[in-house]
């Protein structure tokens, strides 16, 4: 599926006024002018990597304007299996975004990395890009330090871009916190997966209704995540698109026919050759005693392997971190033999 | 066939007749659940719902693939995105199923190359068939102009959803024909916003709706197939 992404990269270069301050007046967070005292390593510091950014920052019309900016921050990874343990024999980070040293949570041989972003925040025309690659046989789980939270990006957007691709019989957890976007936000998150008809991707996320000084919810100016899952190979292809717009200033978003209500919503999908109706079915019991609206549908089989989608809109970010939580576990469980997560984060 | 006003006309007036033979009254799209839930339950909730369902499926799904069409790209790669992109399993059934009766109807009743050669991809197994792609590729061939083409389907799919609702809450039938009358501004609206949309607003998704149609998976007593 080449199409929508040549489409992408049309477009001329943008020239754009400067960055925006990058001092929002944010009660309870943590300053990013006031950096994370853990902030370590050569990494060029905010003010710095701004000033970097002014010819470069983006209008948010335009969605080429992204593939212009220089990275905020940028992670390479690669996993390989080696003696019945996975670890890092490729890891290259620089500016904003960087991992805690790997550990091993239990003897499965499966490495975890924690995501860091020691600024504590994405800014305007800030761009992160995220490149992971878990090879043959290896396993991986990748969570985050804490919630990511998108200030105000007046005239701009803050971007992720993922890149993540799986070996064969390769397995990657994905499992960040919640994703927080202040008033005025706007966010665009793109991830492209590649995995093979033998790997294994279970990726969970849960995008809270966003924080503004007033309390108020749904403040910020627009949320774009969006998703495509390739299964290479003969009979492979684009095995699903999620693709989620939220933008609160379009339209009500809270009501019938989009939130219903509620203010949270959790995703988890799940791509691997043992996803089945009977996993849909376990997962439908299992969520069935959460508070939160909750819908499981499986995706057409591409290639040997199939995907489970599960939706969940829900009032609390706690009630969908147990519920998802409740759904790797039994995963983690049944495929592995492995405890449930306790990333004693918080 | 000449491509003149006059001659796609009525064409298209029976390529949206909601008597076409596709299997629409057949499929709810959802709001069956919402009827479950006791949450689309007279005429003004059915509103809502309607107005969601255009504002958000029909537009950065169905109403983008049309316009993509259009514009030109291969029918594969539409298809390809479409059933990648219509995560729930009865909503992607429910379009291939009343997309492959539509291209049967087509081939035989408005025969040109463009429908043989998708009916071929569809045959070989390289293509689904997905609704708004068929209606797209015959409605082109037939000459009929973009936006003409797009209302005309938008429109249809609301009234196939509406004569459904009429039977399934129920509605009066004077009350099915208000909400279709109050659907011509979302109808325009939708038209307007389509215009301006890019690939990456392509399948943007509405957790609700979503989540709606998975759930009528698991419906117990159902009048419909999605």
């Amino acid at each position: 599926m080449t199409v929508p992404l040549q489409k992408r990269k049309q477009g001329s270069p943008l020239t754009v006024p400067s960055p925006p301050a990058a001092t929002p007046d944010l009660g309870p967070c943590p300053s990013p002018a006031a950096p994370n005292p853990r902030k370590l390593g050569s990494g060029p510091s905010r003010q710095w990597a701004h000033r970097e950014l002014h010819h470069a920052a983006a209008p948010k019309s335009g969605s080429a304007a992204s593939q212009t900016m220089s990275p905020m921050g940028q992670l390479s990874l690669q996993i390989a299996e080696r003696g019945g343990k996975s670890v890092a024999v490729h890891q290259y980070h620089r500016g904003a975004l960087r991992v805690l040293r790997p550990h091993y949570l239990d003897d499965s041989g499966q490495v975890c990395f924690v995501l860091v972003n020691p600024g504590g925040a994405y800014l305007g025309a800030d761009l992160y890009l995220v490149d992971v690659e878990v090879q043959a046989r290896a396993s991986l789980l990748l969570t985050t330090q804490s919630a990511t939270k998108i200030y105000r990006t007046p005239g701009s957007f803050a971007a992720q871009r993922m890149d993540l691709k799986l070996g064969e019989g390769a397995r990657l957890e994905l499992a960040p916190d919640q994703l927080i976007a202040y008033r005025e936000a706007s966010y665009r998150q793109n991830t492209r997966i590649s995995v093979r008809p033998t790997s294994s991707l279970v990726m969970s996320e849960i995008i809270t209704p966003g924080w503004s000084p007033d309390g108020a919810s749904f403040k910020y100016e627009e949320l774009r995540l969006r998703a495509e899952i390739h299964v290479e190979g003969e009979s492979g292809g684009l095995l699903a698109l999620d693709n989620l717009l939220i933008r609160p200033n379009a339209g009500d978003v809270t009501g019938l026919g989009f939130m219903e209500g509620f203010s949270h919503l959790g995703s988890l999908v799940v791509v691997d050759p043992r996803v089945d109706q009977t996993l849909a079915d376990q997962f439908h019991e299992l969520t069935a005693a959460y508070d939160a609206y909750t819908g499981i549908s499986l995706t057409a089989s591409r290639g040997e392997t199939r995907g489970l989608v599960l939706r969940s809109l829900s009032n609390s970010t706690g009630e969908l971190h147990r519920l998802l939580g409740d759904c790797t576990t039994l995963l983690r469980g049944k495929w592995y033999g492995q405890e449930p997560l306790n990333l004693r984060k918080h | 066939m000449p491509n003149t006003a006059t001659s796609y006309q009525l064409a298209l007036q029976q390529l949206t007749d909601s008597a076409l033979p596709t299997g629409a009254f057949a499929h709810s799209l959802g709001f069956e659940t919402y009827i479950d839930r006791g949450l689309v339950r007279d005429e003004a909730s059915f509103s809502t719902w309607l107005s969601a369902f255009v504002g958000q499926q029909l537009t950065y799904s169905d109403g983008l693939a049309i316009r993509f069409l259009y514009d030109g790209t291969p029918v594969e790669e539409l298809e390809s995105l479409l059933t990648a992109q219509l995560l729930p399993r009865q909503l992607r059934e429910a379009s291939t199923k009343m997309g492959g009766r539509l291209l049967e109807i087509g081939a035989e009743v408005f025969p040109s190359a463009a429908v043989e050669a998708y009916r071929a991809l569809v045959r070989d197994g390289r293509a689904d068939g997905h609704q708004p792609l068929a209606f797209a590729v015959v409605a082109r061939s037939l000459g009929v102009p973009f936006e003409e083409a797009l209302s005309a389907y938008l429109f249809a799919t609301m009234t196939s959803l509406t004569q459904n609702a009429v039977r399934a809450i129920p509605l009066g039938q004077n009350a099915g024909q208000r909400v279709l009358r109050k659907a011509h501004d979302d109808v325009a609206a939708a038209v307007g916003r389509i215009l301006h949309l890019g690939w990456d607003d392509f399948g943007a998704l509405s957790p609700g709706l979503e989540i709606s149609q998975m759930r009528h998976e698991r419906q117990r007593a159902r009048m419909f197939m999605s």
